[in-house]
């Protein structure tokens, strides 16, 4: 409960920062929705000159894209950890979340929420209504509570992922560039994977499960029965990922040796 | 019972170094040269509730360091602690309810938002009641005079406004224990008078324990009647200030402003047979004699070396805290 009430004091005063800057909410936004479009072209133009690929239409890798983009902007709007080797160990602000009586990973998750990015749910949203009706899948009574289970399911594990590579900085000082090379490595799970080599599918389903963020739980949506277990797998995996995360965390945060002055 | 509880607590960095070359950092991958510096070295510290305690030592001494400690921030090494009766650690969400801190390299405010915007963030993370606010902080705020900061934020203040905002922030919930790093680095006569009445202040009334670090003896003359001093990781002196006065200040300081450059041996030779210590001064052309004796040896001296060597100007005083300071880390307390 506590945590619940600080979650709402501490967005109602980023909202309150955030509106007073109004300009740059709106730039923000749009340059999202662009980023979102240009994925979109790039879809049409790949299928410019096939209309399957391995046995995935069109509309399906579409609606494999919306998917994607409910839980993605879900990571992105609560998990702004991209910085977290510079800006709190490096800088040493992580001295001050640890003097704060609040878990230091909730601390950073509500320090630097970006609201405005939950926009993408709307235009996930909207792209996989646009694909389904093409496609002219029904709508059951348990789809939205299923979609729910695997869009949390899916920002768990890009969480899981993401804090397990800040971690990694409690115990090393040394800069590393992971953390952009995994954003460009989440992308590939908006594919079927089984477009790829097998070395690369096991990667994306076991070790980096991004598959787990797109094409997985689409399949179910999509009616792809033979990928059903591992659509169901996205829970699981999300909670999998994100509490080896939370123990290498806490274990981390005892490594913490502070920013020398 | 002691608030602070701290036997043989050590931190120990590790620093690495990198091999040069291709190789090098092929053999790095397996095993790392490292250096081991031992920045806290087995110190005990015993507080009491109420006590205001001075913690100085020179840069690098390892006060930060012991500071984080105590508040949770760091693991130590080897050690036991027990601030407040918790290991901070441990129990650490637990724990940072009971203390407030204050590090005066660093803010702990939020940069963008305005003052009191920060202050009821914290005031909810705290779960302080709006009752216990009002009273409490109404008086604080009075008392630092920030009233009018309080719509600003943070990034729009000076640092002195910052450094009373944060002080006021550390206070939200009434800490019975204080830790402050520094809190007056930078700051002007003014605002450093001010910020050290006000610890007074909340010291007598709540009985607030303090332990503070600074580089400005003033303020612990103004405040501490304990000093602890750390040299090296290590303990040296861990007692009343005015005892350390007392053993150090048995002579008198002589500044000498020569006209012309002035040689140490020419001034050893003019001590005579008395106990004269020679350093040479901050200014140009500055010499310090520190000299054991009474007055009658003092004006001695004086008449021996201005009849040797014109002066501009020379004055006469008690070794200052500062000067006793310094003493002790240039020569080690054996004289005291
Ligand atoms: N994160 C760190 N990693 C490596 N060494 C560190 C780290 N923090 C501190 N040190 C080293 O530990 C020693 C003690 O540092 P500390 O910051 O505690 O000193 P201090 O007494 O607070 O000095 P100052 O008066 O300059 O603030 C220094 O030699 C410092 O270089
Ligand atoms: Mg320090």
């Amino acid at each position: 409960m506590f945590y619940v009430s600080i979650f709402f004091q501490y967005a109602a005063q980023y909202l309150k920062t955030r509106l007073t800057y109004r300009a740059d909410l709106v730039v923000e936004i749009l340059s999202d929705l662009l980023f979102q479009a240009v994925n979109l072209i790039f879809i049409l133009v790949v299928f410019g000159h096939t209309t399957t690929l391995h046995g995935w239409s069109r509309e399906e890798i579409i609606f494999i894209y919306g998917f994607f983009l409910v839980p993605y902007a879900i990571f992105t709007a609560f998990f702004n950890i991209w910085d977290f080797n510079d800006r709190y160990i490096v800088k040493g602000e992580m001295d001050r979340v640890l003097t704060r009586p609040v878990h230091s990973l909730l601390q950073i998750v509500i320090e630097r929420m970006e609201l405005e990015s939950l926009f993408g749910v709307i235009t996930g949203m909207a792209i996989m209504f646009y694909a389904g009706s093409r496609l002219g899948l029904e709508i059951h009574w348990y789809d939205p509570l299923v979609l729910l289970i695997m869009v949390i399911g899916g920002a768990l594990i890009y969480a899981g992922i993401f804090i397990t590579l800040a971690s990694i900085s409690f115990w090393s000082d040394s800069k590393t560039d992971l953390m952009p090379m995994m954003y460009n490595i989440g992308n590939y799970g908006r594919y079927p994977v089984d477009i790829y080599n097998r070395l690369i599918r096991f990667t994306l389903t076991w070790i980096l499960p991004f598959a787990f963020v797109g094409v997985y739980p689409s399949a179910f949506f999509l009616g792809r029965t033979d990928w059903y277990v591992y659509a169901f797998l996205t829970p699981v995996m999300g909670l999998l990922f994100l509490t080896i995360a939370v123990v290498l965390w806490n274990q981390g945060v005892k490594h913490y040796r502070g920013a020398g002055n | 019972m002691n608030v602070v509880e701290v036997e043989g607590l050590r931190k120990e960095f590790k620093s690495y170094s990198s091999r040069s070359g291709l190789a090098g950092a092929f053999r790095d991958l397996f095993t790392r040269n490292y250096q081991v510096l031992r920045a806290v070295n087995d110190i005990s510290l015993h507080i009491k509730k109420g006590e205001m305690v001075g913690y100085i030592g020179e840069n690098g001494a390892g006060k930060s360091t012991t500071i984080k400690m105590l508040t949770g921030i760091l693991t130590p090494t080897a050690g036991r602690i027990l601030v407040n009766g918790m290991n901070p650690h441990k129990e650490r969400e637990k724990f940072v309810r009971t203390i407030g801190v204050v590090f005066g390299q660093r803010s702990q405010l939020w940069w963008d938002i305005a003052v009191q915007e920060s202050f009821r963030l914290l005031k909810k993370v705290y779960k302080v009641s709006d009752d216990a606010y009002e009273a409490h902080m109404g008086e604080v705020i009075a008392t630092l005079d920030i009233g009018p900061l309080l719509d600003k934020p943070v990034r729009k203040l000076s640092l002195g406004q910052r450094m009373r905002c944060e002080l006021a922030a550390a206070l939200i919930h009434n800490p019975p224990l204080l830790f402050l790093d520094e809190p007056t680095i930078g700051l002007d006569v003014l605002v450093k008078m001010k910020i050290r009445e006000f610890l007074k202040e909340i010291n007598r009334k709540y009985q607030t324990t303090i332990l503070l670090t600074t580089h400005d003896l003033a303020d612990i003359e103004a405040l501490c009647e304990r000093v602890v001093l750390l040299d090296e990781g290590k303990i040296i002196y861990d007692g009343r200030l005015d005892q350390l006065q007392k053993n150090w200040v048995e002579g008198k300081q002589i500044h000498f402003e020569f006209h012309h450059p002035v040689e140490r041996h020419a001034l050893i030779e003019l001590s005579g047979g008395a106990d004269v210590k020679w350093r040479q001064g901050e200014r140009c052309n500055e010499w310090i004699a520190g000299i054991e004796g009474d007055e009658e040896a003092v004006s001695q001296l004086m008449s021996r070396v201005i009849q040797q060597h014109p002066i501009s100007d020379v004055k006469v005083n008690q070794a200052s805290t500062e000067e006793i300071i310094r003493n002790i880390y240039e020569e080690g307390l054996t004289h005291g």
